[in-house]
């Protein structure tokens, strides 16, 4: 019985030092890109501060310097960039999300939540097109071109970038 | 060591439990769009380095193999001369198109309610009620002119009553300045500005006494001019609003909007600070200056002057919500001069619970208003404002990210001679 009992208590051993090798290597390999920040080439700011992202994204900032609206570029449910967006910008749910806009909209403060985009590819489309347009990608999608916006004073990739 | 292979068994168990069920879990829709989504993305991406392995092939340039790092990060110096140039394969319309504003672009949300009351209130009924079915209009008529409307239509005993709720021009200069002309909910109450109409968006069945609809204690609609904006102050995130408008009118739960009952114009101010590092938390306070011509007159046809002042504290968050405000309502009677303070406050606390997908959020709220005996015009039959003193205590449960269901038990106590009533309320609420 004692011999059951240590070949029981060794097995769950192996099996929770299994259950953490498996974790940790599920997340080395499901590492994921930055979130880019970029606007249209001809908009004058190099760099937000992650609060003024967050207040440009939660709809309390509304213009640029120089009286430019600002029109916001989001990613559909189920995307990668809304998942990173909503945590780290948001810091709400999905459905905080969408009750945060609809009471928005309600209280006369804006008059639609952010256009979502369907790719990465559409979204750098918009903010080329538009003057005052903010998306997000994957810095995956980065192409020549594209205007970065440095977060906190880094780009993607680098160390203490905030959105990831 | 019974014991100890107890919990070897129990915790394997669990873990076997916990792994099995994470490989039996269905592929949701939503995996689907979030795969379908993944897909687009390496498509486009594809396309991109096709387009660009094309274009260096075409100069005659030796192919170079595309570093992610380098095309994802332009360097600072580099990022200037890039952002002059842009490639033509980047001049696709498709998403510029989409995402373009176009004018106007009306945009129609309604709220709607449904209740159930039971109270043991002598000479009440308990039943079902309609509640109002309101419309809520949003349309961009510019880049910088938007107009906001809002109509309801509530249950009548013999028919729909149907009220311009708000009706708003607006033109923004920048954030640090709007102006707009029409009709708000006057800006010198949280509760008035950010849920109103929309009972789907209050945790609450009710609103709170000090603004409830059709309420005399503070004026819920206000009609004239605001000027509103941010105010440059860092990471205090201070706003203001200003109005300037007809006041209440003659009949003192309505608004002005047929004109001015006297010459005298009725002024808001409203400060509030909503920090950049708390969101979700806010405070602020508000005056509200304004002379009434009550209707019908009063014996002596006396005029009063009226001070509202008003403060908010706000934990908008859902884990905790807190919701505080407090007000005092000065009035002066201009022909005998006797002055009355009236003071209402309440204070909510909710809390949305983690388990069952977050879909329970119990909540309480306690809440006081008193009108002194000599007050001259609250305690005018055809201006009444009770006191009120009771807790309310309830849940809301979200059955879906739009609509919820809210089971609510209010005790409240009037006048010192008036009797205790307890109530139960059910509501579903709903936006559309």
């Amino acid at each position: 019985m004692r011999k059951a009992a240590k070949i029981g208590t060794w097995f769950t051993f192996a099996f929770v030092l299994g259950m953490v090798l498996v974790s940790r290597s599920s997340a080395q390999t499901n590492t994921t890109p930055d979130l880019a920040v970029i606007v249209n080439p001809k908009n004058a700011v190099d760099s937000l501060s992650l609060n003024d992202l967050v207040k440009i994204y939660r709809g309390e900032r509304q213009y640029w310097k120089g009286n430019l609206p600002i029109v916001l570029l989001f990613r559909p449910p189920g995307s990668y960039e809304r998942m990173i967006a909503l945590r780290v910008i948001f810091q709400m749910t999905e459905s905080q999300y969408k009750q945060y806009w609809v009471s928005k909209i309600m209280r006369a403060e804006a008059t639609a939540p952010p256009t979502e985009l369907f790719s990465g590819g559409m979204t750098k489309e918009g903010v080329m097109a538009i003057p005052g347009a903010i998306g997000c990608i994957s810095a995956t999608d980065l192409r020549p071109g594209m205007k970065v916006l440095h977060i906190d004073g880094h780009l993607p990739g680098e160390a203490n970038y905030p959105l990831h | 060591m019974k014991t100890s292979r107890r919990i070897s068994t129990v915790f394997i168990l669990v873990a076997a439990t916990a792994v099995a069920r994470a490989q039996t879990t269905e592929p949701n829709q939503s995996d689907v769009v979030k795969a379908l989504l993944m897909r687009i993305d390496k498509l486009e991406q594809r396309v991109a380095e096709l387009e660009a392995s094309k274009t260096t092939a075409s100069t005659g340039a030796p192919a170079q193999h595309h570093e992610p790092q380098e095309a994802q990060i332009p360097s600072t110096e580099g990022r200037q001369s890039m952002a002059a140039q842009i490639h033509e394969h980047d001049e696709h319309p498709q998403g510029g198109a989409v995402a373009e504003n176009h004018f106007p672009s009306l945009q129609i949300r309604g709220f709607g309610d449904v209740d159930f009351a039971a109270t043991d209130e002598r000479g009440s009924h308990s039943g079902f009620n309609m509640g109002q079915v309101v419309l809520h209009l949003a349309s961009p008529l510019s880049k910088k002119v938007a107009y906001f409307g809002e109509v309801s239509f509530t249950a009548q005993p013999t028919a729909y009553a149907v009220d311009v709720e708000r009706s708003i021009i607006r033109y923004d200069h920048n954030d640090y300045f709007k102006l707009s002309f029409g009709r708000y909910h006057t800006p010198i109450n949280y509760w008035n500005t950010a849920f109103h109409h929309g009972l789907w968006l209050q945790t609450t069945i009710s609103r709170p006494e000090m603004i409830r609809f059709g309420g005399r204690f503070q004026p819920v609609h206000f009609f004239g001019m605001l000027a509103e904006g941010n105010i440059p102050s860092g990471s205090l995130g201070l706003g203001y609003e200003v109005g300037l408008g007809n006041g209440r009118a003659g009949v003192i739960s309505r608004a002005g909007d047929f004109g001015d009952v006297n010459n005298n114009r009725a002024w808001v101010a409203r400060l509030f600070a909503r920090p950049t590092g708390l969101q979700g938390f806010q405070f602020g306070g508000a005056i509200y200056k304004d002379k009434i011509s009550p209707t019908p007159a009063l014996p002596g046809d006396p005029t009063f002057g009226e001070w509202i002042s008003s403060a908010q504290l706000v934990w908008a968050k859902e884990t905790p919500e807190f919701i505080s405000e407090f007000a005092n309502v000065h009035h002066r009677n201009n022909l005998t001069g006797h002055i009355s303070d009236s003071q209402a406050f309440y204070a909510q606390l909710a809390y949305r619970l983690p388990w069952q997908q977050k879909k329970w959020k119990p909540y309480s709220r306690f809440e006081y208003t008193h009108i002194p005996v000599t007050e001259p015009l609250f305690s005018l039959a055809d201006f009444r404002v009770q006191d009120l003193v009771g807790p309310t205590v309830g849940v809301r449960y979200d059955i879906t990210d739009f609509a919820a269901f809210k089971l609510e038990y209010r005790h409240t106590k009037r006048g010192p001679k008036d009797p205790e009533v307890n109530g139960v309320f059910v509501q579903t609420s709903f936006t559309f």
